[in-house]
């Protein structure tokens, strides 16, 4: 293969962060006029690989040749001048500004006076060619999320890139503007431009890809072409495990649901349909595994239910009560608890860890006389928990900014799992990320036991054999919608693997 | 009796009351589009103010106007220092430079400490000078032929220099802010800096610009309101403009050309005060009148939190926010 | 070789104590700077200061003087601990003076209030002005989200014109010789009718706020809330705490205690309303507030320095020639290195080869 045939070659590329060997060893290349995409679950590398290149990382090891030069990329401006360009999944653009306004920020040659009628001629060319229907004048808050990614293209297009990188871009299409992103891209790669494409669905990789590059815990795994392999292929690539010995399943009394969702639609925060629709019941007693690519709904559906997001339509029933957009205080009060993904978020740092622990329970019986906190009790509680959880602290009069991550998330764990006397539905939000083996295996211990007291667990969780192994029931989200409800007796990697990439479809048993 | 020349006087009058807040306006505005809040104006106000007074007195307006505008880049690279770099509470650090300018201005109240200053720079100042209250105003340059316009004329082409300047400067700033790419720059690190940064954009130099025009216009309104408006020392003599100014600022969607009608209509508020009791008018009507901004911007601060007004025309979005490159 | 700022994890209440002090002193050290330049024996100055706090009689002149300001900075510290803004403790001063007076008035002019019921309606009438005048910014901001900044700034200059309004037409004093003055206000509308000193009623009653305050913050549900509303306010609605409810409570308590202050100024200290009756208490409020890092039991002390400050001022301009801004520098310059201060508490800086 001749050496400037290849616009990237990555070799034996690491990077490290203090917890986690983001790549390991890895390789890409990347060649002219194709639509080359980088598979992976989430946390397999493939963003990381990617900033390394654009610039945004500095790589611990490995080289990168771009044009068949060997280059050292120190920040996205290095990586622009070598016509490198990027598109994350949130979009960089100033919603007040013009399209023109945005493209041509931080542009050098565009003069002291800012010719508008040229610059917004030559981004019409440009518009025109690719058969898009933005205008340079329009203000970008006026623009949908499939044309707000076409300025963000148009940003690298007019900085004259070569090779465009996007980072899970349909994640904020709808399928019309994903095929038409599609096209888009196919047309650059029939203009000599390189396109790497970074994503989780296999359908899209198998639509619009030449080669397809898979990732898996940092290391890049195999590259194919895509013509000649398959989606089961790119399963196993990609997830890789041995099948998991199966536990004797426990028996659910099937009789009644606790919480019943029916219809329910909600936004995420760009106000995108991020739940479509669900239906689903809870029974009581069981664990509802939730699995799923994160960001096809799963928080947002988890948020609605405890009351901090607001629901759009349709309706969640506790018990037979309507708790559908209730204050989060009544839905607490009703033993609803919710373990948040990121703990810091829900935290007081510079209040105690004792304070924190009981951040949601202040007003219980427990913890408060009339209205008086009673701090001896919230003292004697945290001091337990504190032993139970093995929460690192100093003492329980610590601030609480001043615990580390996985600390945190331990205290955030125990302060849902105990301080709720009357726990009837617990929501769990990727309980065990970032977690070490002993931490994950105490909150696995935790949430049986609380089932088996009586309390329903809904489990998000990106880890299959987590959810394989304490799940009674497991539900596939893709794209905000149930993709399909499993028993036990059905679970199978890759069938479930299949559903979080949108790929079977399994009738819905509620 | 309200006739013809008796709004063509109140206006020319809004005209000379309201230069105070828009040269002061103009300042924030950039400032503030770039993400700086800047609460010590009513400080780097009066501090102008101050400045003027002595230097016109002991060297005369040319002199004074050059220190005045020193000062001011002092004053607003100081602010910055603090906001900027220190990354400090921007509300904290300008309410600090607020009671400040207003201690230090306070000083040249006693006639004591007038005397030391304006001897130290101009020992030969006649005695007069040295212990008045007051200072020369700058002269009225009447612009030949549009001054004769009937009711514009006199309204707009009969003022002091600074007059002329403020009006040309917002004209120009606004050209600056929108047409340039130094202003594209500059809004932009007022609405999402970091993503300014990736691509180019030196922030923190930015900022630092806008803050050092922010200083030199917030004095010179300042030593306009003295040697241009009202050249008789008063403690205190600002009176809140400065902080009239940042309601202007929002009342004008931060928007130079905007800021003219909002100083013509704070201008004309204050002069209506004057006014309207020669007509006989009930005396404390004009209390009532002065009320009347302040409600108006917290109608409008409400009104621009509206979410659908607020995507249109909203402040920058990283206002009072220091930045921290990641 | 440069600088490099790092951000400390946690600081011992010894280092945040002697770092206080250290800037404090510097602060003293730079108005001494100030004054000699001026021509001013920074010395005398000095000198006076100290004397206004050693003697009885002017050490109970600067806890009176500081009253106003100590009251409202006890509402302030309330107000920052939930993150909200409230720079109108001017104006809510206002609003408590005018209410005060209207009460007064209310019952000279029309006797509608009888002789011993006047004192205690004029406290109950300033905290509920001061307190619902706190209370409109508060709601804009928990209904709309309009940032607490510039309304509450605003609202201190539509105060202070309505106050003048009320002063120099109404309720101007008819046997004022035309000043624009209200009527004296008669012995049993006046703190010092009970004790011979304003201060003697004031002070206790501001230990008791404080004490309220403190527990309040520190022991109740209510306090739990608000503090966890200043810190995060996400983390606050996740816990299912009702914002707007406790952020109107808290205003309403910073505004009413803010009135207060007003209540002692033209009650306790003046004897009648007259324009300019705050000149800036409210502002210096705010210095006290964050010197006292939002401790209510600190501000107690604080307030009592302020006053002094007030005092030595009226002393050093008569016979010093000083004019009164010099006690603004002063208060600046304090302001000045707390801030300053504040930013070594948060980063250390280190030299870097």
């Amino acid at each position: 293969m001749a050496e400037d045939e290849y616009l990237v070659e990555m070799r034996g590329i690491v990077k490290r962060f203090p917890n986690v060997l983001a790549n390991d060893n890895a390789n890409f290349t990347l060649k002219k006029g194709e639509v080359h995409a980088l598979l992976g679950e989430n946390g397999a590398g493939k963003t990381t690989l990617m900033n390394v290149l654009y610039g945004l990382y500095r790589p611990d090891a490995g080289e990168i040749k771009v044009y068949g030069k060997r280059v050292e990329i120190r920040s996205p401006r290095d990586a622009i001048r070598l016509g490198i360009g990027m598109v994350h999944q949130q979009f960089k653009l100033i919603p007040v500004h013009t399209v023109a306004e945005n493209i041509i920020l931080g542009i050098r040659e565009a003069g002291i006076i800012l010719n508008t009628g040229k610059i917004n001629q030559e981004l019409s060319r440009i518009i025109e060619s690719y058969g898009w229907r933005i205008s340079p004048e329009s203000r970008v808050w006026q623009l949908s999320a499939g044309e707000k990614q076409q300025v963000e293209l148009l940003k690298a297009l007019y900085r004259k890139a070569r090779i465009l990188i996007l980072d899970e871009p349909t994640s904020v299409l709808t399928p019309q503007e994903a095929t038409v992103l599609f096209q888009t891209l196919r047309k650059m790669a029939a203009e000599g431009m390189g396109v790497v494409l970074i994503t989780h669905k296999l359908d899209e990789v198998m639509a619009v890809s030449d080669r397809v590059t898979v990732m898996r815990q940092g290391r890049t795994v195999a590259t194919k072409r895509t013509s000649e392999t398959n989606i089961e292929e790119l399963v196993n690539l990609m997830i890789g495990r041995p099948l998991i010995k199966i536990k004797p399943t426990r028996q659910i009394p099937e009789e009644n649901h606790i919480l019943e969702v029916s219809n329910l639609v909600v936004l995420n925060d760009k106000g995108l349909e991020a739940v479509r629709k669900v239906s689903f019941k809870l029974y009581r007693g069981e664990i509802l595994g939730v699995a799923g690519v994160s960001g096809n709904g799963q928080q947002e559906l988890l948020e609605a239910i405890a009351g901090l997001r607001k629901v759009v339509s349709g309706k969640v029933l506790l018990d037979s009560v309507d708790i559908t957009n209730r204050h989060p205080s009544e839905i607490i009060d009703l033993g609803v608890g919710f373990i948040p993904a990121e703990a810091l978020r829900y935290s007081a740092p510079e209040m105690t860890v004792a304070e924190n622990l009981i951040l949601k329970a202040y007003r219980t019986k427990m913890f408060s006389k009339n209205i008086l906190v009673d701090f001896k009790n919230v003292e004697k509680t945290a001091q337990e928990l504190v032993a139970k959880f093995n929460i690192v602290t100093p003492s329980t009069r610590n601030k609480a900014g001043n615990l580390s991550g996985g600390n945190i998330q331990r205290l955030v764990l125990a302060r849902e799992l105990w301080t709720l006397p009357n726990l009837r539905v617990l929501l769990a939000l990727y309980p065990t990320r970032g977690l070490d083996i002993a931490s994950t295996e105490n909150i696995h211990k935790y949430l049986v036991e609380k089932s088996q007291q009586g309390a329903s667990v809904l489990l998000v969780s990106e880890e299959l054999d987590e959810l394989m192994e304490l799940s009674d029931r497991i539900m596939v989200m893709y794209r905000g919608e149930i993709v399909g409800i499993l028993s036990r007796s059905q679970y199978d990697v890759e069938t479930i693997g299949l559903m979080m990439t949108g790929v079977k479809k399994l009738e819905v048993q509620a | 009796m309200i006739d013809v020349g008796w709004i063509s006087s109140v206006l020319a009058g809004a005209v000379s009351a309201g230069t105070v807040f828009l040269i002061a306006s103009l300042g924030e505005m950039y400032a503030e589009r770039a993400g700086v809040l800047n609460l010590g104006m009513e400080g780097m106000m009066i501090i102008g103010a101050a400045v003027a007074f002595i230097f016109t007195n002991a060297l005369g307006h040319g002199a004074a106007l050059l220190a005045v505008v020193l000062i001011g880049l002092v004053l607003g690279v100081s602010h910055a220092v603090f906001s900027v770099s220190l990354k400090l509470n921007q509300v904290v650090v300008g309410l600090a430079f607020t009671i400040l300018g207003l201690g230090v201005s306070g000083l040249i109240t006693a006639a004591e400490i007038r005397k030391r200053f304006i001897l130290a720079l101009n020992p030969e100042t006649p005695e007069r000078l040295v212990i008045t209250q007051e200072a020369a105003k700058l002269p009225v340059i009447p612009i030949p032929v549009l001054k004769d316009i009937p009711v514009i004329g006199p309204v707009f082409f009969n003022h002091n220099v600074l007059v002329y300047f403020a009006f040309t400067l917002s004209v120009v700033m606004w050209f600056v802010l929108f047409r340039t790419r130094f202003g594209l720059s500059l809004r932009s690190c007022g609405e999402n800096p970091s993503m300014a940064d990736s691509l180019g954009v030196n922030v923190y130099r930015m900022r630092y610009i806008s803050m050092a025009i922010c200083g030199m216009l917030g004095s010179l309104a300042g030593a306009y309101l003295f040697i241009g408006y009202q050249p008789f020392w008063v403690e205190g003599m600002t009176a809140g403009r400065g902080f009239i100014s940042l309601a202007l600022v929002i009342l004008a969607t931060w928007s130079p050309l905007r800021a003219i009608l909002g100083a013509l209509l704070f201008g004309g508020v204050e002069t209506l005060q004057f006014r309207l009791p020669l007509l006989g008018v009930a005396a404390q009507l004009p209390q009532f009148l002065l009320m009347l901004p302040y409600i108006v911007t917290i109608i409008t601060l409400t009104l621009l939190s509206l979410e659908s007004v607020r995507k249109r025309v909203g402040a920058p979005a990283a206002l009072g926010i220091p930045y921290t490159r990641e | 070789m440069a600088l490099r700022l790092e951000r400390r994890l946690e600081i011992s209440r010894k280092l945040s104590a002697s770092i206080s002090a250290f800037f404090i002193i510097l602060a003293i050290i730079a108005a001494s700077l100030v004054f000699e330049l001026l021509g001013v024996s920074s010395v005398e100055t000095l000198s006076k200061i100290y004397y206004v706090f050693t003697t009885p009689a002017t050490l109970l002149q600067a806890v009176l003087r500081g009253l106003p300001m100590g009251f409202a900075a006890l509402g302030l510290c309330l107000a920052f601990k939930m993150n909200f803004w409230n720079i109108g403790a001017d104006g809510q001063i206002y609003m408590g003076m005018m209410a005060a007076t209207g009460i007064v008035l209310m019952h000279a002019y029309y006797g509608l209030i009888p002789e011993p019921l006047v004192l205690p309606a004029m406290v109950a009438a300033s905290f509920i002005a001061g307190g619902v005048y706190c209370a409109l910014p508060a709601f804009l901001k928990a209904r709309l989200g309009v940032n607490e900044i510039l309304p509450t700034l605003m609202l201190n200059y539509v105060a202070m014109r309505f106050v003048d309004f009320l002063i120099y037409g109404p309720w101007r004093d008819p046997k004022g010789f035309g000043f624009p003055v209200s009527i004296v206000f008669p012995d049993y509308a006046r703190l010092d009718s009970f004790l011979g000193h304003s201060a003697y009623v004031g002070f206790p009653g501001a230990i008791a706020v404080a004490a309220v305050l403190y527990g309040l913050l520190q022991k109740t549900t209510l306090g739990f809330e608000m503090r966890v509303m200043g810190q995060n306010i996400e983390a606050a609605r996740y816990a299912g705490i009702r914002l707007g409810r406790t952020l109107l409570t808290g205003s309403l308590v910073a505004g009413g205690l803010a009135g207060i202050g007003g209540l002692v100024i033209v009650s306790g200290i003046i004897g009648r309303l007259r324009p300019g009756a705050s000149p800036g208490y409210g502002y210096t409020a705010i210095i006290i507030a964050f010197l006292s890092g939002l401790n209510p039991w600190l501000a107690l002390p604080a307030s009592v320095f302020f006053g002094g400050l007030l005092v030595a001022g009226d002393v050093i301009q008569s016979t010093l020639n000083l004019p009164f801004a010099a006690v603004q520098i002063f208060q600046a310059t304090i302001f000045l290195m707390i801030i300053l201060g504040e930013f070594f508490k948060r980063y250390r800086v280190k030299v870097v080869r």
